[in-house]
């Protein structure tokens, strides 16, 4: 799969997002970075480090990209103070929510993850205060991205897809994945010869953290296809739930699952007849069966198709197991498994584990 | 003739500045309830539609008159203009240029602008602990307000008639 550089608009727009500061700088940039930007990551009082097309950098106050830490800018309480203010459109008591999970997303799909001091209450996260690191993630639609994929993922018999449950680690390309999966499978895109004629499947989506759709009021901003109905900002497990009673969708998508009611909700949704495409964080197959809730959804067999993704540079590589298949695997390396050797993604983009 | 003429005219603007001087002693609790109306409704506004500040103020300013109306609906295009500026200063800044307009006095502008510096910037809880102190403040002003009117509304009125007919005695 080909991630290529065709990353649609610049991202002009979210640099408004930045306070004066901090917009100087990064409009400076090189128009060629400024297209295949990934991450702005804001820390007060640290360097300013940008992240694109699988590599880092730095920006200087002349607003250069540098590799040299040293010589980078480093943003100020104010600077930060304003720019926590305009990710949250100037009231954070209306994200008080987000907040506590700790991250907004903005117009236009993209996630803002914050770190600071919490404040606890009982033992759970209040609140967070004193927010001085601010991660950037850029959304960009790739139309067309699961092209190469989706004809792996067909069940014949049925006419859909499979079960798919799409594993990597963060920053893979999992979101943008999903969101082409079910653009593809709303417009009946195949890309498989014999599957020319089923015509397209009716797709829910349950966007909690509003990376998906990037809704908008309601209305998706990015390409869905025809057939898809976007629950916004609506907890998995209740939103899954809530479609496959209203909305009788075909297949559900939802973005990364892992909490226990998530895994009793896909139950659900799969008994119902209804086929689920959706990602979660994980190395590899291991990590997986691993993970008590993703475990026990694989254990049962639900899933069909597991597609693990990696990446270097640019370049999105995938692979689909199937369920038997990743049984087996999981089961042969499970007694074996070494502490884990974890390499920066940008690196050379192989991870051992 | 020009001379009566003249008597005339200081008669006339005399009164006139009395009755201007008046105006602003019952216009400013008038004012002030405003502003505290305002203030219930972003009380309202943040506690439970948590609507976002900028389109909070522009809801608040049509519900108001102006000249009070003005200093939120200029404080709200600014945060909604994209300026990279914080509420604190667009805030002080619609305030203070809108100020002028008004017969309000500086202890209840520095309500506000204290007010200004917190607005936003916290949780729901907190965000309405500091509506209900500014309210408060506002509620003491208006109450003193309201004691100024009366003592010097009438007199202000009285007063400029008499000045300008002793100016034109003595003039006689």
């Amino acid at each position: 799969m080909q991630d290529g550089k065709g990353g649609g608009s610049l991202s002009l727009p979210l640099l408004e997002l930045f306070p004066a500061g901090l917009r100087g700088r990064l409009e400076k940039l090189p128009q060629t970075l400024l297209l295949s930007l990934e991450e702005i990551r804001v820390r007060e009082g640290r360097p300013l480090e940008i992240g694109f097309g699988g590599g880092s950098a730095f920006v200087c106050p002349q607003g250069k990209a540098v590799t040299d830490s040293a010589d980078a800018y480093r943003p100020t309480r104010e600077d930060c103070r304003a720019l926590l203010e305009r990710v949250t459109n100037h009231s954070l008591y209306a994200v008080e929510e987000e907040l506590r999970r700790g991250y907004v997303t903005v117009a236009g799909g993209h996630r803002i993850g914050l770190a600071g001091r919490t404040v606890l209450e009982g033992g759970h996260v209040r609140h967070l205060r004193d927010v001085a690191s601010f991660n950037i993630r850029i959304a960009r639609a790739r139309t067309g991205c699961a092209a190469s994929l989706l004809p792996e993922l067909l069940d014949p018999v049925a006419r859909t897809v499979k079960h798919t449950l799409i594993v990597s680690a963060p920053q893979q390309g999992k979101t943008t994945l999903l969101r082409d999966l079910a653009r593809a499978i709303s417009a009946g895109q195949w890309y498989h010869p014999q599957a020319q004629r089923w015509g397209g499947r009716k797709v829910g989506v349950v966007d909690e953290r509003s990376e998906i759709a990037a809704c908008d009021r309601g209305v998706p901003a990015f390409d869905l296809g025809p057939r898809t109905d976007v629950l916004d900002a609506c907890p998995k497990a209740e939103g899954l739930m809530m479609l496959v009673r209203s909305m009788s969708p075909e297949v559900v998508v939802a973005d990364e699952i892992g909490r226990p009611e998530d895994a009793y909700a896909l139950k659900e949704a799969l008994h119902a007849g209804v086929r689920v495409v959706a990602t979660a964080h994980a190395l590899d197959l291991r990590d997986v069966f691993a993970r008590p809730v993703l475990a026990e959804l694989a254990s049962e067999g639900m899933f069909g198709a597991y597609v693990l993704l990696s990446r270097s540079g640019g370049v999105v590589r995938h692979r689909v197991v199937g369920a038997d298949e990743a049984e087996a695997e999981a089961r042969k390396s499970s007694g074996c498994r070494s502490v884990p050797v974890i390499r920066s993604p940008n690196a050379d983009g192989v991870r051992h584990a | 003739m020009l001379k009566l003429a003249g008597a005339a005219l200081v008669l006339f603007a005399g009164t006139m500045i009395g009755f201007m001087q008046a105006a602003k002693f019952a216009q400013r609790p008038r004012q002030i309830r405003q502003l505290i109306h305002a203030l219930q409704r972003l009380d309202t506004e943040i506690g439970y539609g948590q609507t976002p500040l900028p389109e909070a103020l522009a809801r608040i300013a049509a519900a108001l008159t102006a000249p009070v109306s003005t200093l939120f609906a200029e404080a709200s295009a600014k945060l909604a203009s994209g300026n990279g500026e914080t509420v604190s200063v667009c805030w002080e800044q619609a305030f203070k240029a809108g100020w002028q307009a008004t017969s309000m006095r500086p202890p209840e502008r520095d309500t506000m602008l204290r007010l200004g510096e917190t607005l936003g910037g916290s949780g729901a809880e907190d965000q309405l602990k500091h509506l209900k102190l500014a309210m408060h403040q506002l509620q003491a002003e208006e109450q003193a307000a309201r004691d100024d009117q009366q003592k010097y509304e009438k007199l202000c009125r009285s007063l400029g008639v008499l000045t300008a007919a002793l100016v034109v005695i003595l003039m006689m």
